[in-house]
């Protein structure tokens, strides 16, 4: 057990000294996972701004032109200009000069003195559905400060206008940085993670140390345990520097528990570098193992993680495969402890599967490394 | 009676229908130098491997050290030292870095490690290149290294396959100095090697051809059975021109061009120089010098492998 120790230490300083005395391997693991956040954080961005919003003025009265200043305060929707009636603002969303109408009903300003409830109506251009979210939402929250309710009716649609009443929590203002970030880090950390492991073993293929190292006492128990460690390490710190970024540069809240955060963290590299192992110990050449690599990483963390693509809105079969996918249970651990404050007690089962997925990933590299060379 | 440090007995490597290695039985004995002869593809290099634990046997037995190296590779590996035919230490490391790995791979720790690496750099010379990075050291030292990598760990028995391939002929000469004075002090030094000068280091040689060891012994009982009789060496022009004639001769075992002079061996005891060079100028060959030679094993490796391409034939 001490020999065994002591195998494994020498490994994990090897790949220590390694990665101190070639510092491009530090930029990739540090470098890239930023360089990608901040490139996604600002670039894939579900956020609209200055959305085009025509008025139906149909009451010209002081509140009438309040409300108007208020919806467009900000720079997220835009005035787009004065219409005369609905009709007309049909016609200017069929020709696309603007994303959503808004119609201030006759009598506003009296309705509103007497204490009287007010609707709203807000026509949207159904053809670019994700703008037309974003105006309803941001249109929501305009109406909701002012206590004002808001009827939404689809441009083109036949159902009638219907009031909706709808609170985003934990994610108030609807920002996609702060739902994004959560699945971008699993994203860069699973290619990084993925990545680095991959190309040591590979590597000591090509130059012919691995045969050197199969002919002293070291196992390969022992040789999966020396690549995995230092670069748990190195892992841990990404994860960190990752969410330091995402917190400072897109202000992405942090209410839940970091020991939780940590065990998340800690499980997730270890599988992600396990699969790189195994990677690395089936292709044994740096070329095919880095494809493999960034293939078997990135495709899987991007398309199945619930990432970008909710998981429940998926067709069922690629819900079963999203099982067996650890950035799936990443991303909602991340989610959970960012955003909704969440500790162990109620994320222990993705906790379970990531240890799970470590655990079959370090067995199987284990198993299919092959001791004896032709 | 000296200690057997390796034992072998059909010994046999088949990859698929190919058989590697053929039904090979010897020993080796503490101290020696055991040279493996044989050209490319022979078997050398899958035999050392064999015997290391890296590769296991399709039949026959080993031991190394006293370990069966089907039954307990892991033993094996314990007690010896190997040197691989490709360069495979670490180039990005420095020379200490590599020698304080394989040091720890072998569990070795603090003072003990220290001191390890201190007796091995001290009698590999490799002192003033410590701190050097591996791949910016000349492939002289660096094989000295590679070596000083193989030994930290005191092994009993070092297998060195072509631990002198692409290395200048001053470094060959450093590095079999080396190799003496392990054996002189007790280890047992297991070398392959196409090298035919460097053989003659070696305390027994075993030849291989075709995966077979078609002859094992000492170098002079090597030249004494498959090269038998006195040599002599003619240089001169147009010696070519002679050659046929000089073979027909009465006691001539055989007359081979070597380089630019010709080598004809006769029985013992049954020179006959006049005969010799009159015949060649008969033939239209001119004879400068004429001095007796010494039989090399490049001649028993030349004569080895004819036969048993004739055999074959």
């Amino acid at each position: 057990m001490r020999r065994f120790a002591r195998r494994v230490w020498a490994l994990a300083a090897k790949e220590v000294r390694h990665v101190l005395r070639d510092p491009r391997t530090l930029y990739l693991a540090l470098g890239m996972p930023v360089v990608m956040l901040l490139l996604f954080g600002y670039g894939v961005s579900f956020d609209l701004e200055h959305l085009p919003v025509a008025f139906v003025d149909l009451d010209r009265s002081a509140s009438s032109r309040a409300l108007r200043r208020r919806f467009t305060a900000n720079d997220q929707l835009d005035d787009a200009g004065t219409l005369a009636t609905t009709a007309e603002a049909e016609r200017t969303l069929v020709a696309g000069e603007a994303i959503a109408a808004l119609v201030i009903p006759e009598g506003f300003e009296a309705d509103l003195r007497r204490g009287r409830d007010v609707d709203l109506q807000l026509l949207l251009d159904g053809a670019d559905n994700n703008s037309a979210v974003q105006a309803q939402a941001k249109a929501e929250t305009a109406a909701r400060v002012l206590g004002l309710s808001l009827a939404t009716r689809v441009a083109g649609d036949a159902s009638p206008p219907i009031a909706t009443r709808s609170w985003t929590r934990f994610n108030p203002e609807s920002r996609s940085a702060v739902f994004l970030v959560p699945g971008i880090t699993a994203y860069v950390l699973a290619i990084v993670a993925v990545l680095l492991t991959a190309l040591t073993v590979s590597r000591e293929w090509e130059r012919g140390s691995m045969a050197q190292l199969f002919a002293t006492p070291v196992g390969r128990l022992e040789i999966v345990l020396g690549k995995l460690l230092p670069y748990l390490v190195l892992g841990t710190l990404v994860v960190l520097l990752v969410l330091a970024v995402g917190t400072w540069v897109f202000d992405v809240p942090f209410r839940g528990s970091p020991f939780a955060l940590a065990v998340l963290s800690v499980l997730f590299i270890a599988g992600m570098l396990g699969q790189g192992l195994l990677v690395s110990v089936v292709a044994r050449n740096q070329m095919v193992a880095t494809q493999v690599a960034t293939l078997s990483s990135m495709l899987p963390s991007m398309l199945l993680s619930g990432f970008v693509f909710p998981i429940q809105n998926m067709p069922q079969v690629l819900q079963w495969i999203t099982v067996v996918i650890p950035a799936r249970y990443f991303v909602e651990g991340l989610r959970g402890v960012l955003l909704r404050g969440n500790d162990l007690s109620l994320l222990w089962p993705q906790a379970a599967a990531l240890t799970a997925f470590a655990l079959v990933m370090v067995v199987a590299s284990t198993a299919r490394f092959r001791r004896t060379i032709a | 009676m000296s200690e057997r440090v390796i034992e072998v007995r059909g010994l046999r490597k088949q990859f698929g229908g190919f058989v590697a290695v053929r039904d090979v039985s010897f020993h080796v004995e503490k101290g020696e130098i055991f040279g493996y002869l044989g050209a490319n593809g022979a078997g050398k290099s899958t035999t050392i491997r064999m015997l290391c634990g890296l590769l296991p046997p399709t039949a026959g037995r080993a031991t190394v050290a006293g370990h069966d190296v089907t039954d307990a590779p892991h033993r094996v590996k314990s007690s010896i030292g190997y040197m691989s035919q490709k360069f495979s230490l670490y180039l990005d490391l420095t020379a200490a870095h590599n020698l304080e790995f394989f040091g720890g791979i072998y569990g070795l720790r603090g003072k003990a490690l220290r001191r390890a690496t201190d007796a091995v750099v001290e009698r590999t010379g490799l002192d003033e290149h410590r701190g050097a990075t591996t791949g910016a050291l000349p492939g002289g030292i660096r094989q000295r290294l590679a070596l000083a990598c193989a030994l930290i760990h005191e092994p009993r028995i070092v297998f060195l396959d072509e631990p002198t391939a692409g290395v200048d002929p001053a470094s060959r000469r450093d590095f079999w100095r080396l190799i003496r004075e392990l054996a002189r002090d007790g280890t047992t030094v297991f070398v392959t090697t196409h090298y035919m000068d460097e053989a003659e280091y070696c305390a027994r040689i075993g030849l291989m051809v075709d995966g077979a060891l078609v002859a094992l012994d000492t170098p002079d009982a090597l030249k004494a059975r498959f090269v038998p009789g006195e040599s002599l060496a003619v240089e001169g022009r147009a010696l070519h021109l002679g050659t046929d004639a000089v073979r027909a001769l009465p006691r001539v075992l055989a007359a081979e061009p070597f380089g630019a002079r010709l080598h004809v061996r006769f029985e013992d005891g049954h020179t006959d120089r006049e005969a010799m060079e009159r015949c060649l100028r008969a033939a239209g060959a001119r004879v400068d010098r004429v001095e007796p030679v010494e039989a090399s094993l490049e001649d028993v490796f030349l004569a080895v492998v004819g036969g048993a391409a004739e055999e074959a034939a």
